[in-house]
């Protein structure tokens, strides 16, 4: 027996509302000139589309050999940023500044695209709806455990700060100005998800509070929750 | 959003500076507490628990029980099978809100105390009280039930203090003597078990570990194989050496746990640091709790008995508070509007 497509669909929906809402945070961070950490809400426009259409076979929009790639490269983007981060490296508004649990996040999505076809291929339900995994039919089901873990500890972890005050979270540097030279410097991989919000930066004025701070942690939660769920579905 | 706090290169404030720095010890046990009621709601959305499976796992608790302990046990799980799909998304989203409402700092106080509450009622309703009356209890398989030290571990991460100087999270939260009883009764207790007849017969720890293996990944499959072999007839043995590791666990809580004493707080540690391994080691014979099989409902008794142990870790001395300085403008203003975010063990805005 497969998951309750009920269910599946729950996720899926929340997932692709959590795209739109990201890709809506691009949008309005550039037309109003707020920071928001663009390649977070790149990535969670991707991962939220790549997950419904995994909970939800008819809103697959590509094979899986595409978005394999297209993580994997978001791991790596995710990956050198947390390197740059541990280096001490310039900070921006406009990149997360903790991306060790993105890349993760992107690791998590690399592992279940690989995974997936081989439990799919074991039951007669195509997407997770219909997938019912089981011990045997992964050699690797305790990764996803571990990874389910530290999605749920992300998610506690995010969830105990959605108290800090609003002030904190309005606070913007006076080096805001080094954005632009910082996002022009060529110095994004080729291959990652674009930072489409790299022409709202020359334009971001410094003092300005960041685009709706806590959504974003609300979408991250959800994010989390979500694969974790599908994590738990591969056990 | 918290990734969102630390902006480039300014320094943050001092309150947000120390929630970003690092977690008071309660906090970080309590959040622990959460990850694992989240997990268990997950692993209650798998598959599996929508099925029949669910409630005649349930059923299976009544056996040995008395009929007091066990007819409301048959009827919860009669009424779980005559709804089964929404009884268990119930249950699954109860867990996930636990988790969440453990996470958030304004709902803390309701959540823990909700999970008190939650976890006594599947104590009994789905776990038959451990086995403890049924005479199967055994701290291989999971006794006296992983949902009850969640009850306990709600208590004693309470966010208050009852004894802002004692050396350990659970002691500041219970008191001394109540926190000191509670591990008694926890570790005792395994120790006791240990040894009675359903872990002392020559093939019983073998016989419990090795059922464990059934439908777990090949590697967790060959351990608890060959520790079920390595142990097969050898039941008397491996309880009292149980026993006494447990209960020398037990006695060691009653070391001197001072901070500015650095020989006695090693000691303390010692034996936190064992309580811990043999959690870990109990876990692995009970097949982490079968959540790699896709049927388990939670992560068995392992994981809890290191997060309790860990509760009474000993802690420096809470530094004396720190008076708060004048504001110099509208950062200094900011910075003191969460009053004392984590002094020691202080109880933070959130949760007062």
């Amino acid at each position: 027996m497969g998951a309750p497509a009920w269910l599946t669909g729950i996720f899926a929906a929340l997932m692709l509302t959590v795209a739109v809402y990201c890709a809506g945070r691009l949008i309005a961070a550039r037309r109003w000139r707020r920071p928001t950490e663009v390649d977070t809400d790149v990535g969670h426009v991707l991962m939220g589309v790549a997950m419904a259409g995994m909970l939800a076979a008819s809103l697959r929009i590509m094979p899986a050999v595409i978005w394999e790639p297209v993580f994997g490269a978001g791991a790596l983007w995710f990956g050198s940023q947390a390197l740059r981060a541990r280096r001490g490296a310039l900070t921006s508004p406009w990149r997360c500044l903790h991306p060790a649990p993105h890349m993760v996040e992107c690791a998590a999505m690399l592992y279940m695209f690989l995974i997936l076809p081989t439990l799919s291929a074991k039951t007669s339900g195509a997407g997770m709806d219909g997938m019912s995994g089981s011990a045997t039919a992964s050699r690797f089901s305790f990764l996803a455990l571990v990874l389910a873990l530290f999605m749920f500890g992300y998610v506690v972890r995010v969830a105990d700060r959605l108290t800090l005050p609003a002030r904190a979270l309005a606070f913007q540097p006076a080096g805001a100005a080094n954005l632009a030279s910082v996002l022009t410097a060529g110095s994004e991989p080729a291959g990652t998800p674009a930072p489409t919000g790299c022409g709202a930066a020359s334009t971001a004025r410094p003092g300005r509070p960041f685009l709706a701070p806590r959504c974003s942690a609300l979408c991250k939660m959800a994010m989390g929750i979500t694969m974790g769920y599908m994590l738990i579905l591969m056990l | 959003m918290s990734q969102s706090l630390a902006v480039g290169h300014a320094p943050p404030r001092p309150a947000a500076q120390q929630r970003l720095a690092g977690l008071e010890p309660r906090r970080a046990l309590q959040l622990a507490l959460g990850v694992l009621w989240l997990l268990d709601g997950m692993l209650q959305f798998q598959p599996f628990m929508f099925g029949r499976g669910f409630p005649q796992m349930l059923a299976g608790s009544a056996a040995g029980n008395p009929a007091a302990v066990a007819r409301p046990i048959t009827w919860s799980a009669t009424l779980i099978s005559h709804h089964e799909v929404l009884l268990n998304a119930v249950f699954a989203a109860v867990q996930l809100l636990l988790g969440l409402g453990i996470a958030w700092r304004p709902t803390v106080k309701l959540a823990l105390g909700a999970s008190v509450a939650w976890a006594l009622s599947v104590w009994w309703l789905g776990e038959g009280l451990g086995g403890l009356l049924a005479g199967t209890a055994n701290p291989v398989n999971g006794a006296p039930g992983a949902v009850i030290l969640y009850a306990l571990l709600a208590f004693l991460l309470w966010p208050a203090d009852r004894d802002p100087s004692a050396p350990s999270v659970a002691a500041r939260t219970a008191g001394r003597s109540v926190a000191l009883g509670s591990w008694l009764v926890v570790w005792l207790g395994l120790a006791v078990l240990a040894i009675l007849p359903a872990s002392r017969a020559p093939q019983a720890i073998s016989d419990t570990i090795s059922d464990m293996a059934s439908g777990e990944p090949a590697w967790l499959a060959w351990i608890d194989n060959h520790l079920a072999s390595a142990l097969a007839g050898h039941g008397l043995p491996a309880s009292i050496v149980l026993a006494a590791l447990l209960g020398a666990i037990a006695l060691g809580i009653l070391l001197p746990a001072s901070a500015s004493a650095s020989a006695p707080a090693s000691a303390r540690r010692a034996v936190i640091v064992l309580a811990v391994a043999v959690a870990i080691v109990l876990w692995l014979a009970q097949g982490l709790g079968g959540m790699l099989t896709g049927s388990g409902t939670d992560p068995d008794s392992g994981p809890l008995l290191a997060l309790l142990a860990l509760a009474f870790w000993p802690l420096a001395a809470p530094a004396p508070p720190a008076v708060p300085a004048p504001p110099a403008g509208p950062a200094a203003s900011a910075a003191s509007a969460p009053p004392a975010a984590f002094p020691g063990s202080a109880v933070s805005p959130g949760e007062a």
